[in-house]
């Protein structure tokens, strides 16, 4: 009996740290970033709004006749979707002790793949939509896969290959994009067709035009299959036994290079799933030689959101936020927009201190 | 053409090899640096910042005030190694990912405070600090003899820095009590302990040291390959000499080898495009190639490695 509330209490000390200090680190967050825009002279107040404004969770003062508050709105749900399944892609490595932070190559690897198979054709939006998504998982898992492999095979870190990668991909792929498909104007690459992208547009009587995100609904869908995976499956156990314990697990019988391969695998196929739902969805060009930094700023969101896949949802709608609403924030208050990026940068800092809090308390029940 | 290949290859070769020394003290302690990157742009920032205030003070250009704009980036870098150090030893942080933590602070907070200070500064918003280019010096008479004097020319002025500091280090850390201690904290931190030492007072030392060098390799790659500061110096050297100091063995000499393997790599490379005349474009394709000799590198060297047996562990002593 005594035990039993023992545990009980225990158990509900460990769910209100993991709810409170995502929490905590949030609220230090916010603080920090009203003690800069007073240090630089701004009211924090509206700046920190403007920020919600800007990806259309509040309203602006004025909105032009083919806009709203609701296409801001949706262009945040775009954002939002990528940033997502990014962040997936980290939970679903670092839950299997490897630390993906190739995400950006894969993503610009799947995206750059997409774009040159599916992007240029005329097949209906039925059939390329599903294609591309499929390219998408299918380029991202491949990479993934190998850098799982060379780890097991050869005994490479993760990080330092992934890393590799990145830089041989994004010239690589620029390399192409340069000589093969470039826009002259736009120094980008060519436009993807609007039947290829992942987008649903709808027009409204009024003129208002509607483009919902298909990838929403995916990075959605996604977060729960993945919890769904890790939680209840045999294959999603054996990947946190690995990253709890590699020793132990291997004494266990789990296949541990089976298991870093495929960890590996499905961290690059989410990745891959982002990298064309950015390319071929949120964006319609691929600048040359620019990995994108959403492939880091994914790594804070699955710190921030405790490595859980729903946690995930909430703190990707948070960090879009300030990169999404950046841009508004900025022609708002005149303060530059890279802001945005220091506050993922002290978000990431606080969340992970965070992590290594809750170990603790962990430890001393 | 054999003496470009030598003197562009230099100059890449050494300050990864500052940096990647650096890499080799902190790891050798047992800490994992994937910290290098942020460590080496927050010390070319702080140089740069200290080169945009003190140039309208001091007269006589580069040459003087080169030596103060050094001391500040080795500072700088020191800093951003101890935050490093804070969190992965009090906070007991992973330290992959504190490593990567610092990497995307330092990225971020050098970018919105170099758009702060332009604004304020100059009144547009610029995510570059002017740096122009670095003085250049030749040894008289060793770089008269032929193929090999290309050594000594044209060398930057950071070079007898890093070779005085690279020799300093090798001493320090294979010659001295210190450095048997350093070592033993990454192989065996209880020994440490038990012969009456602070494991965490070895690390906190060892990453400062990690800090200055680094910060002197950030900066001359500042110097050297954009006469600016600006976001291009996270172009991934930091990682580049993460892979230097793995594929070099965690030992200095060997470190140096591939260190100059890189350099020669990608200077050689440039030099194939410029004699065949090929398109710039092509220069991306050669501009992989050290990545891609790293991955291949990392391929043979990996297996047979020997990593500090205690390298990524948390160390507190009452732990049995």
């Amino acid at each position: 009996m005594k035990r039993e509330t023992k545990r009980k209490d225990s158990a509900r000390r460990a769910s209100f740290a993991r709810l409170l200090i995502p929490l905590a680190s949030v609220l230090l967050t916010f603080m920090v970033l009203t003690a800069v825009f007073l240090l630089i002279g701004r009211n924090p107040l509206t700046a920190i709004y403007s920020f919600f404004q800007g990806s259309g969770l509040g309203m602006k003062s004025s909105y032009t006749s083919s806009s709203s508050m609701l296409t801001d709105f949706f262009s945040y749900l775009g954002i939002l979707s990528p940033m997502l399944l990014g962040s997936l892609g980290v939970v679903v490595g670092l839950r299997g002790g490897l630390f993906n932070i190739g995400v950006s190559g894969q993503m610009l690897l799947s995206g750059f793949t997409a774009t040159v198979l599916v992007g240029y054709s005329k097949l209906s939006p039925a059939l390329a939509i599903p294609l591309v998504l499929l390219i998408g998982l299918l380029t991202g898992a491949l990479l993934g896969a190998v850098i799982g492999w060379l780890k097991y095979r050869f005994n490479v870190h993760e990080v330092v290959s992934s890393i590799m990668f990145n830089y041989i991909v994004s010239f690589l792929t620029g390399y192409f994009i340069k000589t093969r498909y470039v826009d002259p104007i736009i120094r980008s690459s060519r436009q993807v067709a609007a039947n290829a992208r992942l987008n649903l547009t709808f027009n409204t009587g009024s003129g208002l035009k509607l483009v919902i995100p298909v990838g929403i609904f995916i990075a959605v869908a996604m977060a729960f299959l993945i919890r769904f995976y890790l939680e209840r499956t045999v294959g999603g156990f054996e990947i946190r036994m690995v990253g709890f314990n590699r020793h132990g697990a291997a004494y266990a019988g789990v296949p541990i290079r089976n298991v870093m391969v495929r960890t590996m695998l499905i961290s690059g196929a989410l990745a891959g799933l982002a990298g064309v739902t950015y390319y071929l969805g949120y964006y319609s060009t691929m600048v040359p030689k620019d990995l994108p930094s959403l492939g880091y700023d994914a790594i804070a969101v699955a710190l921030l959101g405790n490595l859980g896949p729903i946690g995930c949802i909430f703190s990707s709608a948070l960090i879009t936020v300030f990169q999404k609403g950046a841009v508004y924030m900025s022609s708002a208050t005149g303060v530059v927009r890279e802001i945005a990026s220091l506050v993922t940068g002290i978000l990431l800092l606080f969340s992970s201190l965070g992590v290594s809090m809750r170990d603790r308390i962990r430890h001393y029940d | 053409m054999i003496d470009r290949i030598i003197i562009d290859g230099l100059a890449f070769s050494l300050p990864l090899f500052a940096m990647a020394i650096g890499g080799i003290f902190s790891e050798k302690s047992g800490i994992t640096m994937l910290a290098l990157e942020g460590i080496q742009g927050f010390g070319a920032f702080c140089g740069a910042v200290a080169f945009a205030l003190l140039q309208p003070l001091i007269p006589g250009g580069t040459q003087v005030i080169i030596y103060p704009v050094l001391a500040a980036a080795m500072l700088g870098g020191m800093i951003f190694a101890l935050l490093h150090a804070y969190m992965s030893i009090r906070f007991r942080l992973n330290q992959v990912i504190s490593g990567v933590v610092v990497n995307i602070l330092a990225m971020s907070l050098t970018i919105f405070l170099t758009g702060l200070i332009n604004e304020r500064l100059t009144g547009e918003p610029s995510n570059k600090i002017w740096l122009g280019a670095a003085p250049r010096f030749s040894v008289p008479g060793l770089s008269k003899i032929p193929v090999i004097g290309a050594i000594f020319r044209d060398l930057y002025i950071f070079a007898p820095f890093i070779v005085l500091f690279a020799l300093i280090s090798g001493i320090l850390l294979y010659r001295t009590r210190f450095g048997l201690r350093l070592r033993a904290c990454g192989e065996n931190p209880q020994s440490v302990e038990a012969a009456g030492c602070s494991v965490k007072r070895i690390r906190y030392l060892a990453l400062a040291l990690c800090g200055l060098l680094t910060g002197l390799g950030g900066m001359n790659f500042a110097f050297t390959f954009s006469a600016n500061f600006s976001p291009t110096i996270y172009m991934g050297y930091g990682y580049l000499a993460i892979a230097a100091l793995i594929c070099g063995n965690w030992d200095i000499r060997r470190t140096l080898f591939t260190c100059l393997i890189f350099g020669f790599a990608r200077s050689g490379g440039y030099q194939l495009i410029l004699k065949l005349g090929m398109s710039s474009d092509l220069s991306d394709l050669f501009l992989m190639i050290p990545y891609v000799l790293t991955l291949l590198l990392l391929l043979f060297l990996s297996r047979h490695n020997h990593p500090p047996s205690a390298l990524g562990s948390d160390y507190e002593y009452d732990r049995r």
